[in-house]
């Protein structure tokens, strides 16, 4: 597949410190590429790098395969974006606001009116953007930047200041996109759930490095399951099955045992009871999506 | 082109034009009623340098103010929306966005050039004054407003666009506005150091106090050209720097 965004060893310093540092993205054509990490782990940096808002301490970015730097309207002219907040300008219309950007782009006067249907707005646009919810605000800078049906959208946080209703449907329409208008999609979130929902491949950020990159399947893949088996004698237990070929250790006042198949499972209960040690539980635990996040991102639940 | 009408249709509803005019009117409007005064006291204060001398000192005080306030105008809408962002990222040069920036202000203070020199011509032909409308005085006059205003557009526009709060433009415009009045009280040296003293400085009336009687001296006009050159030199150097400094910004 052709390589739509690719980063190498990017850099970005400030006042001595890294907040991104040697990170190589990559993504390809047709993906919704969820880049995720906590608050503060240098998503914004880096998308803001990727369109050349900030400039690099060091590195590449490369984008449709060009060098950025080299290529810079080019690239532009064919990426939709929206970074933080929404961009707006508050006295004008919603309409108002849409036709600045078209006469940018230089589009026809149809990508208006659809970009707006799109995001639902078309109702809308003759109010002046300042008295606009958080919420319309986002949508107008989603349908500014879906406006020339770009082959590349960054979005950073798109559902920030969205009701729940107001997240679905844009998670509807983002993930309907590289289908629809074979947009390839970058969007940064600090939210698992959502990103789990639309993403085909991932990148996990954290304190500006890249802690895992791959398909949302590899992610999951990470989730196997173990064993927990409770035991009134463990010690013994430990022994007993270690001498049957069943590798465990020692958590809590539990054995866990990786990678047993039901059958295995099974056998090694009946040896326990067999040898007179009472069994007194036997658990699966599966680690979550979310496990996996906090893992590699080492942090709590407060993200 | 394109960048220009986009800059006058982001003003929309903003009413800018409106805003300089009736900045102007009262302006105009002030120092029309003075001069009607001290004419219907001494009839031979109906002259054309006296008017010219009045409008070029009373410009030292509203033009920094006025100027300051529309390029401040012009460039809180980017900063209120966090639009520039928005339009590097539609491939908008930083230098186009200055460049427009720049003209618009230039047009405005264009008009507001244009409005007061009709409006001392128009006056001057009410009231009947002596001589015809002094063409060549009027020209000479309207291009040291103009120049020294592009001057100080450009050292507006560089501090608007570079920061966020507009408070400390509109500050620095009236600390202009309150050198250009009393830079005529400054040692020469000093007060051409500021840009803002060069609305009364290129004026091509001068006053003279001698034996307790003001007189209106007409300047040799080649002695204004340096110091027209000084003001274009400043006002190109300031454009020049404001531009680099918002290429280099980060947003």
């Amino acid at each position: 597949m052709k390589q739509i965004v690719s980063t190498h060893n990017l850099s970005k310093r400030y006042q001595g410190k890294y907040c991104v540092e040697d990170l190589n993205i990559s993504v390809e054509e047709g993906e919704i590429y969820g880049f995720l990490g906590p608050n503060g782990a240098g998503k914004s940096t880096t998308l803001k790098m990727i369109l050349g808002l900030t400039r690099p301490n060091n590195g590449i970015v490369s984008v449709f395969g060009k060098e950025f730097n080299k290529n810079r309207r080019l690239i532009l002219s064919q990426t939709g974006s929206l970074i933080e907040s929404p961009s707006y300008y508050g006295h004008l219309t919603g309409l108002e606001n849409m036709r600045i950007v078209q006469r940018l782009r230089e589009v026809p006067e149809k990508n208006v009116m659809e970009a707006l249907k799109i995001v639902r707005l078309d109702k809308q646009i003759d109010k002046k953007v300042n008295q606009y919810s958080l919420g319309m605000k986002q949508r107008l800078g989603i349908a500014m930047a879906l406006m020339s049906f770009p082959k590349l959208l960054i979005l950073d946080e798109p559902t920030n200041g969205l009701d729940p209703a107001g997240i679905g449907e844009i998670r509807e329409l983002i993930k309907s996109l590289p289908e629809r208008y074979g947009i390839t999609v970058l969007i940064s979130s600090h939210l698992l759930t959502e990103i789990e929902q639309i993403a085909t491949s991932v990148g996990i950020i954290n304190n500006g490095r890249m802690m895992f990159q791959g398909s949302m399947a590899e992610l999951k893949d990470k989730s196997h399951s173990t064993i927990m088996i409770k035991t009134r004698n463990n010690k013994l237990a430990q022994e007993l099955l270690y001498s049957k070929g069943f590798y465990s250790m020692q958590r809590g006042d539990s054995l866990v045992f990786e990678n047993l198949m039901d059958e295995e499972i099974i056998q090694a209960n009946r040896s326990l009871v067999t040898a007179n040690i009472d069994v007194l539980r036997i658990e699966e635990n599966k680690k979550s999506l979310e496990d996996i996040f906090l893992d590699l991102t080492g942090k709590e639940k407060s993200l | 082109m394109k960048a220009i009408s986009l800059e006058f249709y982001k003003f929309r509803h903003r009413r800018l034009f409106l805003m300089v005019t009736l900045f102007l009117l009262v302006e105009v409007a002030f120092l029309f009623m003075g001069i009607s005064r001290s004419i219907s006291i001494n009839p031979h204060n109906a002259n054309w340098e006296a008017l010219i001398v009045m409008f070029a000192s009373m410009n030292g005080l509203i033009f920094p103010i006025l100027v300051s306030v529309c390029v401040s105008r012009i460039c809180d809408t980017e900063h209120k929306g966090n639009t520039l962002k928005l339009l590097l990222t539609l491939s908008v040069n930083p230098g186009q966005i200055y460049a427009a920036k720049y003209i618009c202000a230039c047009i405005l203070m264009l008009w507001a050039c244009t409005l007061q020199v009709l409006a001392i011509a128009v006056f001057g032909i009410v009231n009947g004054f002596e001589n015809s409308v002094p063409t060549s005085l009027l020209i000479w006059f309207f291009a040291g407003i103009y120049l020294t205003s592009m001057a100080v557009i450009a050292l507006q526009l560089w501090i608007s666009m570079m920061w966020k709060n507009q408070a400390f433009a509109i500050s620095l415009g009236m600390i202009g506005g309150f050198i250009g009045m009393t830079a005529d009280l400054m040692p020469t040296g000093i007060r051409g150091m500021f840009i803002w003293s060069y609305f009364s400085k290129l004026s091509p009336v001068a006053q003279s106090y001698e034996s307790e009687k003001l007189d209106f001296i007409v300047r040799d006009i080649h002695a204004l050209l340096p110091m027209m050159l000084i003001v274009i030199v400043a006002g190109s150097i300031l454009y020049l720097v404001g531009n680099f400094h918002l290429s280099r910004k980060e947003v």
